[in-house]
């Protein structure tokens, strides 16, 4: 037996176990990993056992409230639908609104309606439904981030199936806000009903109870075929828990579970192991609007300073690709084109000198342990830096006291962003002047135009040439140093087919799954 | 006066107190016991109240989502009640008690439905490894001190000492490695099914296991140290010389001279059972209220931490009386 001492570590979180297992001879199981096996025909019937992360005490029922439990999202999605969903290409896909045209201010966007949508009780869903749940979502506190640039009295209803929503400013890409949390509810449904409210989704709610949860195929869903006869979702609070539960048959999909038990389930031929690329960005971000890393020409030092290929190595454990400084990495506008920054070392020291940078001081890099692999990447990076001649210390900080002192305050800290589909979601959320979330406070008048420009430009082959203009100035001199993409991980059971591979909330589009026994 | 137990004599004209009977003195110490220990409870929960206070960051904070402005937290802020002062929050908490009320939790759900199917499932966690603990150390104890000083004896004690020193979390990964993904006779993970509770019995062994192994090290200790204290009393020693049979010298003079440090061992353990079911519940995905716990602290949710606090409280104070009832009982008014 022959266990490496990152394995033997991971033995004393519990998942280690499946490790030990692997190794003493398991694999008597005859299936072969293969995910996709295009030729086979769906089989309708079963019952999916999908394990999600999520804390008891964090359980809401609220399509609409702040949803920090992944196993709520996806119990949620599966019963209710959203206007739009992700998709690849392009990254917006129709789901309850079935198509959307834009005035040619790009102000005002008409959505409408999928023909034959209903809810679970049977009755027709309505413009008035789709307002008066849009209207509700935007009147969350968290309403004004979800639904940006959209105010309440700017949601209204165009005839029976159309909904009309008009921006306080020109926005080529207002579908994709639709795609999250945008969640319909008959309209009128009071708060107090809401756990058994009926939703228009592929599945039906049959059971809830401390987070759990199982899910009933709705016959009538207007959105396609759905085979499983049922879904059950799980909750657990731990990602190793849910890795032994996988491993012990105990269910057929572990979501969203991490690199570590994919590197456990690696050895076992009857485990799926399903990526989704670009699923988490795990930027480091320096402060250019003020502070040691002002200099645009430090930063560039640093951006040089990092091994990529390691820190993907080793914080990833593999299970990612290596970026280069642009977030939305997963958008089919992505500049693919710009020359990929690999390490040097001596145009670093160079850079470095040229800007006066004192290399006599220790520079504090703040993160926290909020998800897997984002203070491990704060080490590596000061480890890794240091051959440059930056002396980085790295300070750890509790959850709530980051997100409360240092996140957008700070000089030098690690963020981590979830939706990574899209340039302009990071553009005009993090790096335009004026966004809420400048993280590094960065302000380019060059980029603003350039973002202001995307935003007004309706025909898309013009908007990507204008997205790849703003990618290059982001590339040159944001705030950003992205090393690489996390991939997101599922494992799943020998049978399982059809899962979806979109990074982010795209993990929970399971209407498609079936099961090959 | 039959019963009268005092030697004082009852003045001229004043009313003749009536004499106590034993079951209205139990019911007032009892109830006295109960007081002290209510108070207790209610300080601990204004502790709570204060020590989340003093944590950085809020509830509003904490169930924010990233881009809400200063104006939208500050809405949160009060839709959760954060901008009244702290002690009017807990006053407003504790009033709901005595109802059952036991507030909202920061993402809108009453603390009580979050508890309704953990807490229950926690006391059977809990309930079942306490007995196990109980069972086991109690016969282990007295195997060990039938022949004192004997292999036996000494091989108990010390593997008895050997795993009082493991954490729970040590035994249960080692429960899950070989019972589950090694020889796979037990489920890994516990499940839940439609009504909140485990799916199935099986799913109980481990969690149980791993929460009662090292506190039978622990009250095996206990008990073998309480017999062998008894040991030396006078009135054994008669026992012993009259003749009377092993058995029957342990189960009716030793078993009972010891039971008070016995019932104070085990009444700790209970603490200790209710703090390992968190780490526990954890890596057994166990439905328990260890893992509200553990979230609500990151949340700021005072509610739901003082819910867990009270209802855990309210059971620990119960098993306490009733280890006092025990003592009081077993001692005979000796102490």
């Amino acid at each position: 037996m022959n266990l490496n001492r990152r394995q033997v570590l991971w033995a004393g979180g519990g998942i280690g176990a499946a490790v030990l297992l692997a190794a003493c001879g398991g694999g008597d199981e005859t299936s072969a990993k293969s995910p996709a096996r295009a030729n086979e025909k769906p089989r309708p019937g079963g019952t999916l056992r999908v394990g999600a992360l999520g804390r008891a005490s964090a359980i809401t029922r609220d399509p609409h409230g702040t949803q920090a439990n992944e196993s709520d999202y996806l119990i949620i999605s599966l019963v209710y639908d959203t206007l739009t969903v992700p998709g690849t290409k392009p990254n917006t896909v129709p789901r309850l609104a079935a198509n959307w045209q834009a005035s040619d201010d790009l102000k005002t966007w008409r959505f409408t309606l999928a023909k034959g949508a209903k809810f679970h009780d049977g009755t027709p869903v309505t413009a008035e439904d789709v307002v008066w749940s849009l209207k509700r979502l935007r009147n969350t506190p968290a309403g004004a981030s979800r639904l940006p640039g959209i105010k309440a009295e700017n949601i209204r209803a165009e005839g029976d199936d159309a909904v009309v929503l008009v921006s306080d400013y020109a926005n080529a890409e207002l579908p994709l806000l639709t795609r999250l949390t945008t969640f319909v509810l008959k309209k009128d449904t009071a708060d107090k009903d809401l756990a058994k409210a009926p939703g228009t989704g592929p599945f039906k709610l049959d059971w809830f109870r401390s987070g759990n949860a199982r899910l009933v195929r709705n016959d009538d869903w207007y959105g396609g075929d759905v085979y499983l006869d049922a879904i059950e979702v799980k909750i657990f609070e731990s990602p190793q828990a849910m890795g032994n539960a996988l491993l012990a048959g105990q269910i057929d999909v572990a979501s969203n579970v991490g690199a570590v038990a994919a590197r456990t389930a690696e050895k076992r031929d009857d485990i799926q192991i399903v990526r989704r690329p670009n699923d988490m960005a795990m930027p480091i971000v320096m402060r250019t609007a003020d502070g040691p890393f002002a200099d645009a020409k430090v930063r560039e030092a640093l951006r040089l300073a990092v091994d990529r290929e390691a820190m993907v190595k080793q914080v990833l454990s593999g299970y990612g690709t290596v970026a280069n400084d642009i977030l939305g990495t997963g958008d089919p506008a992505y500049a693919k084109d710009l020359p990929q920054r690999g390490r040097d070392l001596a145009k670093a020291k160079q850079l470095l000198k040229e800007a006066g940078f004192d290399t006599s001081k220790t520079y504090k890099l703040l993160t926290t342990e909020d998800i897997a692999g984002l203070a491990e990447s704060a080490t590596l990076f000061a480890t890794q830096v240091r051959e440059a001649g930056v002396k980085v210390e790295v300070v750890k900080q509790e959850s709530a006291t980051f997100w409360d002192k240092t996140w957008l305050k700070g000089d030098l800290y690690t963020t981590y962003w979830g939706t990574n589909d899209s340039v302009v979601f990071f553009a005009s959320k993090t790096m335009v002047s004026d966004s809420g979330q400048n993280e590094a406070g960065w302000k380019n008048k060059e980029f603003d135009a350039a973002y202001r420009k995307a935003m007004a430009t309706k025909d898309p082959a013009a908007r990507t040439e204008v997205l790849h203009e703003l990618q290059r100035i982001e590339y040159d001199e944001s705030g950003y140093l992205l090393w690489g993409m996390a991939d997101g991980i599922d494992l799943a059971g020998a049978a399982v087919r059809n899962l979806p591979t979109l990074p982010g909330y795209g993990r929970v589009q399971l209407e498609q799954a079936w099961l090959a026994r | 006066m039959a019963g009268s137990l005092t030697r004082d004599e009852p003045a001229e004209g004043t009313v003749v107190p009536r004499p106590v009977p034993a079951v209205i003195r139990t019911v007032w110490y009892a109830a006295g016991v109960l007081a002290r220990r209510i108070l207790l409870l209610a300080g601990l929960l204004a502790a709570v109240f204060a020590a989340v206070e003093l944590l950085p960051g809020d509830a509003a904070d904490a169930t924010s989502e990233r881009g809400e402005s200063a104006a939208d937290l500050a809405r949160r802020r009060h839709l959760l009640g954060l901008d009244r002062p702290v002690a009017e929050r807990f006053w407003d908490w504790m009033t709901g008690l005595p109802t059952g009320d036991l507030g909202t939790s920061a993402r809108g759900e009453p603390v009580a439905d979050l508890l309704a199917h953990p807490f229950p499932n926690t006391l059977l966690l809990g309930g079942l490894a306490l007995l196990l603990t109980l069972v086991a150390s109690v016969a282990l104890g007295c195997w060990a001190a039938a022949k004192p000083g004997s292999p036996l004896d000494r091989a108990v004690s010390a593997s008895a000492t050997g795993i009082l020193a493991l954490p729970e979390f040590v035994v249960a990964v080692a429960l899950v490695l070989v019972f589950a993904l090694w020889a796979d006779w037990l489920p890994a993970v516990t499940l839940t099914d439609a009504d909140g509770s485990p799916a199935s019995w099986r799913m109980l062994v481990l969690p149980v296991l791993a929460l009662a192994v090292p506190q039978i090290g622990w009250n095996t200790r206990i008990v073998r140290a309480a017999l062998a204290d008894e040991a030396t009393a006078a009135h054994i020693e008669t026992a012993v010389l009259d003749g009377l049979p092993r058995r029957r010298i342990l189960t009716h003079h030793l078993l009972p001279g010891a039971l008070p440090t016995i019932a104070a061992g085990i009444a700790t353990s209970t603490g200790m059972l209710l703090g390992g079911a968190v780490v526990v519940e954890t890596i057994f995905n166990y439905p328990g209220i260890g893992s509200v716990l553990a979230g609500a602290v990151a949340d700021r949710d005072s509610p739901v931490i003082a819910g867990v606090v009270a209802v855990t409280g309210a059971v620990i104070t119960g098993v306490l009386l009733l280890a006092d009832l025990v003592r009081a009982w077993a001692s005979g008014g000796r102490t």
